[in-house]
């Protein structure tokens, strides 16, 4: 794939420049959901210490950072009519197919893109937040070092699943409830709700073997420190086993959709 | 030397009938009845380089799947295809890079960006040259006048300015095959006739291959040069418009007002179609010819005082064209 190639990246940034109210809008209700996200843990402090094993700053922190990266899980693409199901369903997709680019790596580009303007979201908000004292820094160096790798393998856990549910469509024609499924599934074992500590031991068992968890609660318990640093081999081996399971996965999935590949509608 | 070959393709979709009701949802859910619709059967054909064939036929019959065969966006369920040697299904890179497409409907430009940028990314899809995209692209504003709205987002765009945008996304890597289904549907009629005459250049002046699907006869008359017409799935005429005429649509008119009104109005080799007085219509009868022949045989007879001479148009011919196959199928 040439360098050229890789710019075309820049189709969701340049979009979103190209409509000042939609970046508006985004500050707006980043910064209202950081605001109230501080308030509600500060409160639910307010009569303890340690609850879950975390102290205030921490679950605080954790929270913050949980609303911060949903910036980078994927934008909804469906206003500019840019998802795979509207291309699927209107027919557009068959220029997948008529580019030099495969499909599956144009997909990827795209992805990488989005996730690197949600990811300058995340770093201004965190540089906003860290100053304001709204979140604390990493726990430690090593920390900081465990969170990082942590993070970009949990992104690339992330883009797997969302892949896999887009390319449903396939042979669905549909995705709709799978993907609400997957984001109600999303939030809720992979702490966007709440930190997964508060939450039964059961629960945990749970979410311990799926691979939602990965995708958020273990880089951000690293960050805070809730996860001792010993554990860190062993939580970066589980997610890099994900990243290869999905990775062969949708693999697999994007290999029958070129075979399977139909157009609504003549 | 042939541009594309296309021998006994065939496309068979499978679906799932959904019987109705209740219970039928529940039994389809369990026991899904699979459904086998032949889309294309044994289509054969080849395109010049160079040439612009009109691949045409009425609704569902197949064009638009031949065309997504002969792209590589579908994969023939048996027989072969070859476009600038290659196959495309199985070689879609290599080309994509020799292929242009415009689905008239569907647009491959994003949405949300303005025509300009959305063009610059294909030209980086494609690795098009800094200089040459820019030639190319000053060419195009001049047959298409792309720059009165290619600052406009896509979303803002009438469809003619759309097409237009997509047009010259198509053949912005300079592609030497180009397929075009149904690139005029629903425009009016003076940027129809721009997107003809930058058609025309393309297949004249750059040589380009071209293959053309569409409902729009003036369009067929104004560009084919050879015409392949299909219906459920099969190929039943491959020549030039001349030949289909002659085939399927040999029918004229010659009225006209005799000076003096005989009794008896005949020509040999010619019918009387209808008779109102001095005015006779004349139709080909046993042996008849063109209407030039038949003019020179009415005049031969009578003195006449008007003339006109009624061609059947390629509207007419086609419907004919189109009926003879459905009666050919049942």
């Amino acid at each position: 794939m040439s360098v050229a190639q890789w710019r075309v990246a820049r189709v969701t940034p340049l979009g979103e420049f190209a409509q000042p109210a939609r970046i508006t809008g985004t500050a707006v209700r980043l910064a209202a959901q950081v605001f109230l996200v501080v308030c509600l843990w500060r409160s639910l402090y307010s009569q303890v210490e340690t609850s879950a094993g975390l102290v205030r700053d921490q679950a605080v922190t954790y929270a913050v950072l949980a609303v911060l990266a949903l910036q980078i899980r994927g934008l909804d693409r469906s206003a500019s009519r840019d998802t795979m199901l509207q291309h699927i369903q209107e027919g557009t997709v068959l220029y997948w197919f008529v580019r030099p680019i495969p499909p599956r790596r144009y997909y990827l580009v795209r992805a990488v893109g989005d996730q690197l303007y949600g990811f300058a979201w995340v770093l201004v908000g965190y540089t906003i937040c860290l100053t304001a004292g709204a979140v604390e820094p990493p726990a430690s160096g090593s920390a900081a070092a465990a969170f990082a790798v942590s993070a970009l393998l949990a992104q690339v856990i992330m883009y797997q699943l969302l892949l896999a549910v887009d390319l449903l469509c396939f042979w669905t024609l549909q995705n709709n409830a799978a993907l609400t499924i997957l984001r109600f599934l999303q939030n809720l074992l992979s702490g966007v709700i709440a930190p997964l500590w508060f939450f039964p031991d059961w629960f945990l068992t749970i979410s311990s073997v799926l691979p939602f968890r990965y995708t958020l609660d273990v880089p951000l318990s690293l960050y805070i420190g809730r996860s001792p640093l010993s554990d860190t081999p062993r939580l970066l081996a589980i997610q890099l086993l994900w990243c290869v399971l999905l990775a062969g996965l949708t693999r697999l999935m994007w290999r029958k959709a070129a075979g399977v590949v139909t157009v609504q509608g003549g | 030397m042939d541009a594309i070959i296309a021998r006994d393709l065939t496309k068979t979709f499978h679906t799932i009938a959904r019987r109705p009701g209740f219970v039928g949802g529940l039994k389809s859910l369990v026991a899904p009845a699979r459904i086998a619709k032949t889309a294309v059967d044994g289509v054969s054909f080849s395109v010049r380089e160079g040439e612009l064939l009109a691949l045409l036929g009425p609704n569902g019959a197949g064009k638009s799947t031949t065309i997504k065969m002969l792209t590589g966006i579908l994969v023939p369920t048996s027989g072969e295809v070859r476009v600038a040697g290659l196959e495309p299904h199985r070689d879609r890179e290599r080309n994509a890079r020799t292929i242009g497409a415009v689905f008239g409907q569907r647009t491959q430009l994003w949405w949300d960006l303005p025509a300009r940028d959305s063009l610059a990314i294909l030209r980086d899809i494609f690795d098009v040259e800094a200089e040459e995209y820019r030639r190319r692209l000053a060419e195009f504003d001049d047959l298409l006048g792309l720059s009165e709205f290619w600052d406009s987002r896509i979303r803002h765009l009438s469809l003619g300015q759309r097409v237009r945008c997509d047009l010259a996304a198509a053949l912005i890597h300079d592609p030497k095959i180009v397929f075009l289904d149904e690139p005029t549907i629903g425009m009016d009629v003076v940027v129809k006739e721009q997107v003809r005459e930058f058609l025309r250049h393309q297949v004249e002046q750059r040589g380009r291959t071209v293959v053309l699907t569409t409902h729009d006869m003036t369009e067929v008359n104004r560009l084919a040069e050879r015409i392949v017409l299909i219906n459920h799935g099969r190929l039943f005429f491959d020549g030039s418009l001349t030949e289909l005429r002659r085939q399927f649509g040999a029918t004229w008119q010659v009225h006209v007002t005799l000076a003096d009104a005989p009794a008896d109005v005949a020509v040999p080799g010619l019918r009387v179609l209808r008779r109102d007085g001095p005015r006779v219509a004349f139709g080909p009868g046993d042996g008849a010819t063109s209407t030039h022949e038949a003019l020179r045989l009415i005049i031969e007879r009578y003195a006449i005082t008007d003339l006109a001479i009624e061609e059947n148009d390629l509207e007419d011919v086609m419907r004919e064209a189109y009926l003879h196959r459905e009666q050919m199928t049942a």
